[in-house]
């Protein structure tokens, strides 16, 4: 990555600016059919998902585990960032004890 | 083109409704400051980034994008399209009522669309809301929340010693196993769930970091459509 972080910041606002923008603006040409509903809807899950195996695969155990219990936490509490913020004390702890 | 209402009575209603939200969406701007500053972003940046992109999942990709070492312009623009793509259902879905406001008010208060003022703002349509200044009022608090959180989070990161010893590079993925979880409401979506974990593992090794987190999202929407097709 050698360009500067304005071009950087540009190109990002022009991709969430595109996605803010289109929908709207495709809407009086082409239907939302149930189908891409579907699609767009999942693609945020696969994504995360994505993002939290990928940090297992390059930590270990303690990784593995501390995202384990952010998954079982959100679901008992009810709050993701609660549970976010636990995940990392959690890991940091375990880390401490040497995991 | 007679417009439809579009009123600081309603500006301030949506305002109001959106205050609750934007004490959530302030500590979700907390984490992405925390994340974006262990990535190396300081305040300015981090700031920057939460104005520009204005979507935490977005940002927190793009981070994970820039972490790698290895993305490229189009990696970037790719991953906050796909990951974004949720926003032209969100457009779309808000387009016959919002369109009667006019052109500039529309596209206006589309740059404060967020997750949260969509769903609070169809039900509001639903329940008879006409003022078309409601949507551009509810996220006002969310993104002063968005804004603020994110300084903090960056600020706070600066003047912490040590951050993986106290867990920090591993935020970006415990808020995304966060967001998932919540997010996974049905059984059905699961399969995303597994799709996108398995494509992302997979296409990392094969390819690279950079191409895996864009991989997850185009197979976890692939396998949702065909599953649909098939459910028909």
């Amino acid at each position: 990555m050698t360009e500067s972080f304005p071009i950087l910041l540009l190109v990002m606002a022009a991709a969430a600016f595109l996605c803010r923008v289109a929908g709207f603006t495709l809407m009086r040409v082409i239907p939302v059919s149930a189908r891409l509903e579907a699609a767009l809807r999942a693609t945020p899950l696969a994504v995360m998902a994505g993002i939290a195996a990928l940090a297992v695969q390059a930590g270990g155990l303690a990784e593995a585990i501390a995202l384990g219990a952010v998954v079982g936490l959100t679901l008992v509490l009810r709050s993701d960032v609660a549970a976010a913020l636990l995940g990392v004390v959690i890991v940091a702890a375990l880390r401490w004890l040497g995991l | 083109m007679s417009h439809a209402p579009f009123t600081f009575a309603g500006f301030r209603r949506g305002a109001r409704d959106g205050v609750p939200l934007a004490l959530s969406i302030f500590a979700y701007g907390l984490g992405f400051g925390l994340v974006a500053a262990q990535a190396g972003f300081g305040v300015t940046k981090a700031v920057a980034t939460s104005a520009a992109i204005y979507s935490g999942s977005a940002q927190l990709a793009a981070v994970n994008l820039l972490q790698t070492g290895e993305a490229t312009l189009l990696a970037l623009f790719a991953a906050i399209l796909v990951i974004n793509a949720r926003y032209l259902l969100f457009g779309a879905a808000l387009q016959p009522w919002l369109w009667a406001a006019g052109p500039v008010r529309s596209y206006g208060s589309l740059l404060l669309l967020g997750d949260a003022n969509w769903l609070l703002t169809m039900r509001r349509i639903s329940e008879g809301e006409e003022d078309r200044a409601y949507l551009a009022g509810t996220g006002t608090p969310i993104a002063l929340g968005w804004l603020s959180g994110t300084a903090l989070g960056a600020a706070a990161v600066s003047i912490l010693p040590r951050p993986e010893a106290l867990g920090f590079d591993l935020m970006l993925a415990c808020f995304a196993a966060a967001m998932m979880a919540a997010m996974t409401r049905r059984r059905a979506d699961l399969v995303p769930v597994v799709v996108g974990a398995g494509a992302a593992l997979v296409i990392a090794r094969v390819i690279g970091p950079a191409a895996a987190v864009i991989g997850a999202g185009l197979a976890g929407g692939a396998v949702a459509a065909a599953m649909h097709r098939r459910a028909e």
